[in-house]
């Protein structure tokens, strides 16, 4: 076992680049959904106006959305006819960011507004009868929901690292540009490298355990 | 200050919660709101605070409509207040910190206040390890430190002990010598014969009888607030 190990590493010697670009995309795709997700969510669960109900049931159909079809969203998006093609962004790192962003945006929305209404609308009231002006009012909603805002991140996070479909489809799994550890686990099990395939599962598992025990920390549950 | 309310109603869902005539607050005083559950007395003083809104009618403040300026003069302890999650001391002192008040004048404050309800073993407790009293003594302390000109507090000794609820009632009673205006609500009818200056039944969101305490407490002329007297003893 340790032999094959050995050899693995050694045949393998490009899986680091592959897991540091996976992380890239991912974090990056998980930071933007956030800002966005995180600001839209707290703003929607804050306020009642017409559409809301609307808007929450479009964000948790999103939720559910199929990779795949993200992909081929995204895709036709940046291909060369389409209407960001002269960007010439399809099968780079940035529309890999894209398209993860485009899934777990929804994610992180609907589930801040979800775990925040209620917690956030008790912050702002006191916020409000005790002087503090707007910015002052979000940065202490930030502060007190920050469980359940890192949760969310959390669970962005999760959907962004296990996606294979979307970024295969806009990435096109290039050796040293775009190929990340999913990407890498399809293209092993289609050449009937399992253990290969199993291994690079198990280190996916490793850094997805590892992000989410540094998620825990900062929410004190440790 | 004069505070004035004139044809106020508010509406939920179709239901009058509250509908005021014509009410007025003058500068110094202490108000007492009595009235069983559900009468309106907390939606009254969140639509003065500006937490709530009034469907209908107006309140004026010297005149003015309740705006972000004026809303800077007025605080509210509500029913349920929420502390943030850090100690007792930080609590206190986090609308200040909000209106950016100077370090000094922080200290000096919570000197004065300080002398009133002494909270020495709790300063550096979290709020989430406080007890039920031990908050509202927290949170009336967090409002009484903005020495706002109005001062709206609901209930704020519903979980006190009797010790506590004493030193909550000199506070208050040290706010109106400054020409601050208090209006509470309680349950209470011992406590406002024992703080009050004018005392406002309620019923159905209506104002059923005001006046000076010795009037309203003694005397009442209202059948309700007769009934309510005599149960009393």
């Amino acid at each position: 076992m340790l032999e094959f190990i050995k050899n693995f590493f050694f045949s393998y010697n490009d899986i680091f680049e592959v897991v540091m670009m996976s992380l890239m995309v991912s974090l990056s795709s998980t930071f933007i959904s956030a800002i966005l997700g995180l600001t839209l969510g707290i703003i929607v669960s804050l306020n009642d106006f017409k559409f809301k109900k609307h808007i929450m049931r479009v964000a948790n159909t999103l939720m559910s959305l199929p990779p795949v079809l993200i992909g081929l969203l995204v895709y036709l998006l940046l291909s060369r006819k389409g209407p960001l093609g002269g960007f010439q962004l399809l099968f780079s790192p940035t529309a890999m960011i894209i398209a993860q962003s485009f899934l777990v945006f929804p994610i992180i929305f609907g589930l801040t507004v979800s775990s925040v209404a209620e917690i956030a609308t008790e912050v702002e009231k006191t916020c409000i009868s005790l002087g503090a002006g707007k910015i002052d009012t979000f940065y202490t909603i930030l502060k007190e929901c920050k469980l359940q805002l890192l949760s969310v991140i959390t669970a962005g996070f999760g959907r962004a690292i296990s996606e294979v479909g979307a970024v295969m489809m806009v990435g096109g799994n290039i050796k040293d540009q775009t190929r990340v550890m999913t990407t890498y686990i399809a293209l092993e099990t289609g050449k009937g490298n399992f253990n290969e395939a199993i291994i690079i599962g198990i280190i996916l598992l490793l850094i997805s355990f590892t992000v989410n025990s540094v998620l825990f920390k900062l929410q004190g549950r440790d | 200050m004069k505070l004035t309310l004139e044809n106020a109603y508010k509406e939920y869902n179709g239901i009058r919660v509250l509908d005021i005539d014509k009410l007025e607050f003058i500068e110094g005083k202490i108000y007492v709101i009595l009235g069983s559950n559900g009468s309106g007395k907390s939606t009254l003083i969140n639509c003065i605070s500006g937490l709530d809104f009034l469907s209908g009618g107006s309140i004026l403040y010297n005149g003015e409509s309740i705006n972000a300026k004026i809303r800077n003069d007025i605080s509210i302890m509500v029913q349920k207040p929420y502390l943030f999650d850090t100690t007792s001391l930080n609590n206190i002192i986090s609308g200040l910190k909000y209106r950016k008040i100077n370090q000094d004048e922080i200290s000096k404050r919570l000197e004065k206040y300080l002398s009133y309800i002494d909270i020495n073993s709790l300063k550096n407790k979290k709020s989430k390890w406080l007890s039920g009293g031990e908050r509202a003594k927290i949170a009336l302390l967090r409002t009484s430190v903005l020495e706002t000109s109005l001062t709206l507090l609901d209930e704020p000794t519903a979980s006190m002990d009797i010790e506590s609820t004493i030193k909550v009632e000199k506070l208050i009673k040290s706010m109106s010598c400054e020409s601050r205006t208090v209006i509470i609500v309680t349950h209470d009818v011992y406590q406002a014969g024992r703080i009050a200056d004018y005392v406002i039944f309620m019923d159905k969101g209506k104002v059923i009888e005001m006046g000076l305490k010795d009037k309203v407490l003694k005397k009442p002329e209202n059948d309700l607030v007769k009934q309510l007297m005599n149960m009393k003893i």
